[in-house]
């Protein structure tokens, strides 16, 4: 009996292969962050895999599919479901030289590996100077009708955290390039891929194996001189909707994506606001305390002198994400809100 | 239930060289005057900050780190800075790590028993979250097995931590993927005032081992020969790629939690029995002299060596200096180049 094929789940997750290229070489994000895995492990052999179903299974969304036929079992470890100690295994192989690349289901699952990342893995080198070159990739955010526990946007808790870098592509190429800077950096660095793009994104990326989008850059994807919106992630998708289509009524928007949260590129913020003299920031993680709230109050002191008006956020309120879609619909910033907030940032 | 230890006693019956044990008398004498001494300095308000004292554990600490080859890595606990001096510590760097100085091993970035020196001792810098080396150690052990080179991973923590998840996962993963790393803990009857009846419920931890798939031993911490023993059967057993080993080490915590805690709900007979007959110390003291392998004009000479070596270790500490206050952001990322030179000198030797 011939099984009957299983769709992706409203996750993303499923039996549905990762996928391959186009023939015109357009990658999906997905595919783009399998080639950088791929890519570095051919590359160094210290760099190796661990995490919950990465290896027969090829990991809950694909992105592992295939590596363990090649690389084998010593470079692709099934783990137990043992988020702490998924961490600890990280930290103690990069105490002896090796380079793990650790991946968590979901983003929402750092929280059963928290202490391991903040205290150990996030201070030891400030502490000790021993270097810990590890990377955990999760895929973060919401949009698929995830519900609660698998669509959370951890991002400001580890941006909080001295000692991790953090990082949060939006683009597939983008996506490429910042992951294999990841694993060569020689500092602990969160991965956050977004499960929303995973499979809805796809432009042409490089095959250069030396690809590499270096750690706190900041991009400017589209240029514009009335409002400076900041954004990352999903968030920088919906930006750009909104962006078009305000610039049918005559309003010029332009996207800045952050791509990484940790270390902060201040001067390309700073450089696009010093041009709009408008700011809004637009970002998926909760509204209060958040990523937006710092952008917000560096550009307060460090371009106040450029402003024409008040810097607005957007973002999701203080609650949890919720599942009904009526309901994490509003939830989320959506194009219309992102919309209507550039309007009222313009219109100071 | 737990595996009785073997005992391969091949030098002239004893089970390791006559100067070896030796410098398991210095070892155990050293940790115990360098305990007094620093709780008295604390009490004296001479020392900043806290402290830990292993007293009545030394047999434990001692006898495991013997068992172990400077290669191989321990992640120790507060609670184990014999173990850590066992391994092979500086006296005057950890003296200069108390009190705050450039010349600690973590430059005054942590302070007192949270020490580590892993370029040099392959030894972990201590965390307060116990027992969070455990998931740690597995790593190390991974790094290891991966490479083949018979290297062992040693861990230690408390009766306290075997209530915690991590000691749970790591056990069983060390388990499941036959790492060769040993897992010893320092059974010392208190989890701060907590006593094992109100942390678990089976008679022992060292049963708890069958529940994962590996060994489990439980030693007299009071005797260290015994400890060595079934430290190094372990550590054999993980280099010749054999897996995880679990010894529990029974002792009694002489003192406090910490150095402001009068630990009045110890049992008073309790400690004083301990102290009389399962004091590591003075058993393995009286054993050396009993196999005539050291004479009491050697112990004399012996403590006095060790009040110099004491005293030496306080001196340098003081006579460093402290860190410098512009120094506080440097660090945290690998690129800055703050570790990769020496600790700039000039913070003066007088706290602000």
């Amino acid at each position: 009996m011939v099984a009957a094929k299983v769709e992706a789940g409203a996750a993303g997750h499923g039996a549905e292969p990762r996928g391959k290229r186009s023939d015109d070489g357009q990658a999906t994000y997905l595919i783009a962050i399998a080639e950088a895995l791929w890519e570095e492990m051919e590359r160094d052999e210290r760099v190796f895999l661990l995490g919950e179903d990465i290896g027969v299974y090829g990991g809950a969304f694909k992105v592992t599919e295939g590596f363990l036929d090649h690389f084998g079992a010593n470079r692709v470890m099934d783990t137990p479901i043992a988020e702490e100690t998924i961490v600890g295994v990280a930290v103690g192989a990069a105490m002896e030289g090796l380079r793990p690349v650790a991946e968590f289901q979901y983003a929402d699952f750092m929280t059963s590996g928290f202490d391991e990342i903040t205290t150990t893995l996030a201070r030891y080198h400030y502490r000790t100077g021993v270097r810990l070159p590890v990377v955990l990739r999760a895929p973060s955010g919401g949009g698929v009708r995830a519900s609660n526990f698998h669509s959370t946007n951890p991002e400001p808790w580890f941006a909080h955290t001295p000692g991790l870098k953090v990082v949060c592509p939006a683009f597939p190429s983008d996506a490429k390039g910042l992951l294999k800077s990841a694993v060569r950096d020689d500092n602990p660095v969160v991965y956050l891929e977004h499960k929303w793009i995973y499979r809805r994104i796809k432009e042409q990326v490089s095959e250069d194996p030396e690809h590499l989008i270096p750690l706190g850059s900041a991009n400017v994807r589209r240029e514009g001189t009335d409002v400076s919106v900041i954004t990352y992630g999903a968030m920088v998708h919906k930006s750009l909707e909104a962006a078009d289509n305000l610039a049918a009524r005559g309003v010029s928007a332009e996207i800045v994506d952050l791509r990484s949260i940790v270390p902060l590129d201040e001067e390309t913020v700073l450089t696009s606001i010093a041009k709009t003299s408008r700011a809004l920031v637009v970002y998926e993680s909760q509204r209060f305390l958040g990523v937006g709230a710092e952008v917000a109050a560096m550009i307060a002191e460090k371009a106040f002198e450029h402003l024409d008006a008040p810097v607005e956020r957007l973002a999701p309120p203080n609650t949890p994400v919720p599942f009904s879609p009526p309901l994490e619909d509003a939830y989320l910033p959506q194009v219309t809100d992102i919309e209507a907030a550039i309007e009222r940032v313009s219109a100071w | 239930v737990a595996t009785k230890v073997d005992k391969k006693k091949t030098h002239d019956g004893r089970p390791l060289p006559d100067d070896r044990l030796r410098d398991m008398l210095h070892m155990l004498k050293l940790c115990r005057y360098f305990d007094e001494r620093m709780e008295a300095l604390y009490r004296q308000g001479r020392l900043p900050g806290a402290i830990y004292s292993g007293r009545g554990q030394e047999g434990t600490h001692v006898g495991v780190a013997f068992a172990l080859e400077q290669r191989d890595s321990l992640f120790p606990t507060h609670r184990d800075l014999s173990a850590q001096l066992a391994k092979g510590l500086d006296l005057e760097r950890v003296m200069a790590q108390f009190w705050g100085r450039v010349d600690g091993y973590l430059r005054g970035r942590d302070g007192n028993s949270h020490i580590g020196d892993w370029e040099g001792n392959r030894t972990f810098a201590v965390i307060s979250h116990l027992p969070i080396a455990y998931p740690v150690a597995c790593g190390a052990a991974t790094a290891y097995q991966k490479a083949g080179d018979g290297r062992v991973a040693m861990a230690i923590c408390g009766d306290g931590s075997t209530s915690n998840g991590r000691w749970h996962e790591a056990l069983n993963w060390s388990a499941v993927h036959q790492l060769p790393v040993v897992w010893v803990v320092n059974n010392n009857q208190f989890a701060y005032s907590t006593p094992n009846t109100l942390e678990f419920r089976v008679p022992t931890i060292a049963e708890r081992a069958s529940a994962y798939g590996m060994p489990g031993v439980r030693v007299d911490g009071g005797d260290v020969l015994e400890v060595f023993e079934a430290a190094r059967a372990a550590v054999t057993r993980a280099r010749s790629g054999e897996g995880p080993t679990l010894i529990e080490s029974v002792s009694l915590r002489w003192r406090g939690h910490a150095g402001h805690d009068p630990a009045t709900y110890m049992p008073a007979e309790m400690l004083e029995r301990y102290m009389a007959e399962k004091d590591p110390v003075k058993n393995f003291e009286a054993w050396m002299v009993t196999e005539g392998l050291v004479t009491e004009d050697d112990i004399g000479a012996l403590e006095q060596r060790i009040a110099g070596e004491f005293d030496a270790g306080y001196e340098f500490a003081q006579a460093s200096p402290f860190p410098e206050a512009a120094d506080v952001t440097r660090g945290l990322w690998a690129e800055d180049g703050y570790w990769d030179a020496p600790a700039p000198r000039g913070g003066g030797t007088e706290a602000g």
